[in-house]
Formats: C-alpha cells, structure tokens, sequence
C-alpha cells in the first residue's frame, strides 16, 4: 500500500475547489466555473489511468475499458465499484453509484445549511446547484481516464434523489463517438 | 509539550478515514495547473493557494480539535508542537519537526522533510516564482486564527526550489481575547 | 549493453528518446526506433501474429539487426516503448523487467502536473531514473 492521506484533505480541497471557482472566481458565470472543475478533472483522470492500468494488458475493446473504469478504477477511488452498468450499444453507457461519497457530504456542509432558515424550496435549490457544481470533477475524472484510453467520449451526470439525500443516485452516460 | 490529555498523531490517523494519497496529490497538482492557466500571474496563484488554505483551515480546525483532545493550548509555543505533531500526521500523515525559536517564543520554524503535496512535481522554469505549496500556509494561518493567534507564515526553504527541506516560519502577531469567533466569506 | 531507448506518444511522436553509446550512431539508432514503430503497430494490428502476446503490453522481440536486438512494449494508453540493445544474448524476464521499471518512471513522470500531454518529457528526474535502469540492466532480474 502506497501513501495514505486522511479522506477530510481530499474532501476539503475539493469543496474549496469548487468554492474558488463558483463563488469567487465566476459568481454569475456557472458555466465557466464548470469548465475549469471539470478540467482539473480531466488531467486527474488522464493522470490516474495510467497510473491505475499499469500492471494489466491491454483492452481490447471499449467495454472492457468502460468495465475497467467500473471496477477497478473506481474502486481505488472509492472502496467500492458502480452499483450499475447499462449500455443502449449504441455507444451511450450509463454508470451509476448508488452512494457517491463526494456528494454525500454535501447534505451536512454547514455553508448550505446556513440557507436553510428561509425558505425551505430556495434552500432545497441552492443545495441541488451546488450537487450540480460538484459532478463536474468527477465527470472530468471519468472523460479524461477515458480518452486517455483510448475513448474520446463526453460525460454528463444526472443526480437524482437531492436533496433528500439519504441515498445519492448519480449516473454518468457515456457519449462515444468513436464505433463501439 | 503538550500535556497527557491530546492524543498522538500516530494514533488519530490510524483510526481515520484514509485514502490513497495519489488522489489528493494529483488533484492538487491539476488544481495548481489550471490557477495558472486562469491567472497568469505566479504572484497571484501564491495568493489563491493561500486563500484556499485559509478557507480550509477555519473549517479543518473543528475536525482537528474534536478528534485530537486538544483543548486549548496555554502558548504558542505548545501549538505549534500541537500543529507539527498531532495536525500535519492527522491529514497528511507526515511529521514535521518545529525549531529555530526565537528569544520572546512568538516566532518560530515548522520544518517538513517530505509532504504528499509534492510527489511527481517538478517546477518548470516559468515558474519559479510559484509556492507550490502555498495551501499549507494558508490552512496553518486559518486554523490559528480560528483559536484567536493572528499568525504571519511565510516560506523559507522549499525542496522544489532546490532547498532540503520544507520550512514555514509561523509568527504570532497577535492573541485576540476570546470572541465569538464569526468571519466574512472572505 | 543498452543502446537506445525511446518513449513514443500514440500518433508515434517521439516523446522521449535517448542513445547510450560512445559512437556517433544517434542518427543510426533513430532510424531503428523509427522503423519499429511499424513493426509495433503491424503486430497490434495483426493479433494473429502475436500468438501468445495478445494485449500483453510487453511485445518481445520486434526484429533483430545485424548488430542489435529490437523489443518494443505497448502500455494501455497507447504509448510505445522501445528499447535497442548490443547483447545478442538477451534473457527475456531481463528485458520485462526493464520495461516494468521503465514504465513506472514513465508513469511517475507524467503524473508531474506540469508536464503536458503529447508533448516531449524534459524532466530531469525522469532521465536519472532511466539512466540508472539503463546501467543495472541484466544485472539482476530483482527489483
């Protein structure tokens, strides 16, 4: 086992990240702050797929490396795999986790609960936006493990289930581009 | 020293929730890349990490008294110990030793030989001005200041600029009497 | 001895190359590097050929010359490695054990968050490390 660090560094840095990006640096722009979160993503998810395919052999096609990214890959990550995978074999997969750590803690950052006093549908809204904000790593995580493969692909999240957040959904499609 | 009641570092980041470090590393790393991508300025990166830090640190330091025992150290000159010792092990895993006091005990040196921040990174060239690890200063700067120690942290060696080590000198400005402690966003 | 090794990026751009020999043969040993790369992409591209070594990243043997031994190795991301060696009598887990080493360099040097993707590897870390794998080459199918 490599070097450890305590899971509240990794969770800090990314709600200061994303902190940085929406409420500084773009306040009134989310879509720029989601472009800079998810290109911090992209080169941590390029970096971490060749890091993580080191000691295996090659993929030999998209599934086995979309499988990959489902197992292994998030299992480094996260200590466990996708709850689901689904596929329209028309190049779109779907991956979803049933309970995302990175979103689990939103439901108890105190800064959302500081919302809450007024109105309850606002606070419900500014929670479900800053989940939003929030997918934007792990999506550019996913894009850039994916093309650095081999897959050049876009990805989306869908959450589901904010914010009553006793369980998150969270799915990813998986757009190729490419044949599969 | 610290008196019997805190626990050691050791121990706390045994029972912590841990992760692979690379995560967090290279997270950093992208995160400092794309600063200056968006900012240009090294001067200005140095500023954003510090900020980042500063808002880690008055969020950090509730976890970090809750789960060390500490209370609240007397002087300075146990809460750097206190930092050095019990903090950086906690969240980094690291160990970092704490010197070069000076005469009245208000400023002093937190040295690190190695810090998970830092692996995998070499500065290029058009960087050199850059405190790659700037996020530390400010995190040590927000948490003391959530225990009413206005601090100052610099930098004075810096392994990635071809120092031997990595060396904060913290200096206590002022302790503000206890107050409710509430800050602006910034 | 090791006379060459070279790092090539997926549309083979040379990302990293670097010969070990005292003789004026840079050019020489370029032109080698440079024709494996077919050799790589044809046994890829031709499964059937590779027979035992399918979607193993380590490829063996691309081809003998007269004076040197060709082996290439092909990671996930589609990076070649190719690595041009003197001794004709080479063991076979001393070579996987260069590569395995080779690549964990590769690996770390590509994590630095200042090197660019596609683009050639300056780090002087990563030179030193490969150079010090170049020198234990053979010596030892250890570590």
């Amino acid at each position: 086992m490599g070097r450890e660090v305590s899971e509240s560094c990794v969770d800090s840095l990314l709600t200061e990240i994303v902190s940085t990006y929406n409420n500084r640096f773009y306040a009134n722009k989310p879509e720029l702050a989601a472009r800079r979160i998810e290109a911090i993503g992209y080169q941590v998810g390029h970096q971490l797929s060749e890091r993580y395919t080191m000691e295996r052999p090659r993929f030999s096609d998209h599934l086995e490396a979309i499988k990959f990214i489902c197992k292994d890959f998030w299992s480094e990550l996260f200590k466990k795999q996708i709850d689901n995978l689904k596929t329209n074999h028309r190049g779109t997969f779907v991956l979803q986790d049933n309970r995302f750590r990175w979103l689990s803690r939103i439901s108890t950052d105190p800064s959302v609960e500081n919302t809450e006093s007024q109105d309850p549908s606002a606070a419900a809204e500014s929670k479900a936006s800053l989940a939003t904000m929030h997918v934007y790593f792990p999506c550019g995580i996913i894009r850039g493990a994916l093309s650095n493969l081999g897959i050049p692909c876009a990805v989306s999240a869908d959450i589901s289930n904010l914010p009553a957040c006793k369980e998150l959904l969270l799915s990813y499609s998986v757009l190729s581009f490419y044949d599969i | 020293m610290a008196p019997v009641g805190p626990r050691s570092g050791d121990a706390i980041f045994a029972n912590v929730e841990r992760v692979n470090a690379e995560l967090f590393t290279l997270t950093y790393g992208a995160t400092v890349r794309q600063l200056l991508t968006d900012l240009e300025e090294v001067e200005e990166v140095n500023k954003q990490l510090d900020q980042m830090g500063y808002n880690i640190g008055i969020r950090l330091i509730d976890e970090f008294l809750a789960k060390s025992n500490v209370t609240r150290c007397v002087d300075f000159r146990e809460t750097a110990e206190v930092i050095a010792k019990v903090g950086f092990k906690m969240f980094l895993g690291v160990t970092a030793t704490v010197s070069n006091w000076d005469a009245d005990g208000t400023c002093c040196s937190i040295i690190l030989e190695d810090n998970p921040l830092v692996d995998f990174v070499e500065l290029p060239d058009t960087c050199q001005g850059l405190y790659y690890c700037n996020i530390l200063s400010g995190v040590i700067r927000g948490a003391l200041e959530m225990v009413s120690m206005k601090t100052e942290v610099t930098w004075i060696r810096d392994v990635l600029r071809g120092d031997d080590a990595y060396e904060l000198q913290v200096k206590l400005l002022k302790q503000v009497p206890e107050e409710y402690p509430y800050k602006d966003d910034e | 001895m090791i006379a060459c090794v070279a790092v090539v990026g997926h549309q083979n751009n040379p990302l990293y190359i670097q010969s070990f020999t005292e003789a004026d043969d840079a050019l020489k040993l370029h032109h080698i590097v440079h024709c494996s790369l077919d050799v790589v992409d044809e046994r890829v591209n031709n499964p059937k050929k590779s027979g035992p070594t399918l979607n193993e990243t380590f490829l063996g043997l691309l081809y003998p010359t007269e004076n040197y031994k060709v082996y290439g190795y092909l990671t996930n991301t589609k990076v070649k490695f190719i690595l041009v060696t003197t001794d004709l009598d080479v063991r076979d887990a001393d070579v996987r054990n260069f590569f395995r080493r080779f690549h964990a360099a590769y690996i770390d040097a590509v994590s630095n968050p200042f090197h660019v993707p596609g683009k050639k590897i300056t780090s002087r870390t990563f030179a030193e490390r490969v150079s010090t794998i170049v020198k234990s080459f053979g010596l030892s199918s250890a570590g």
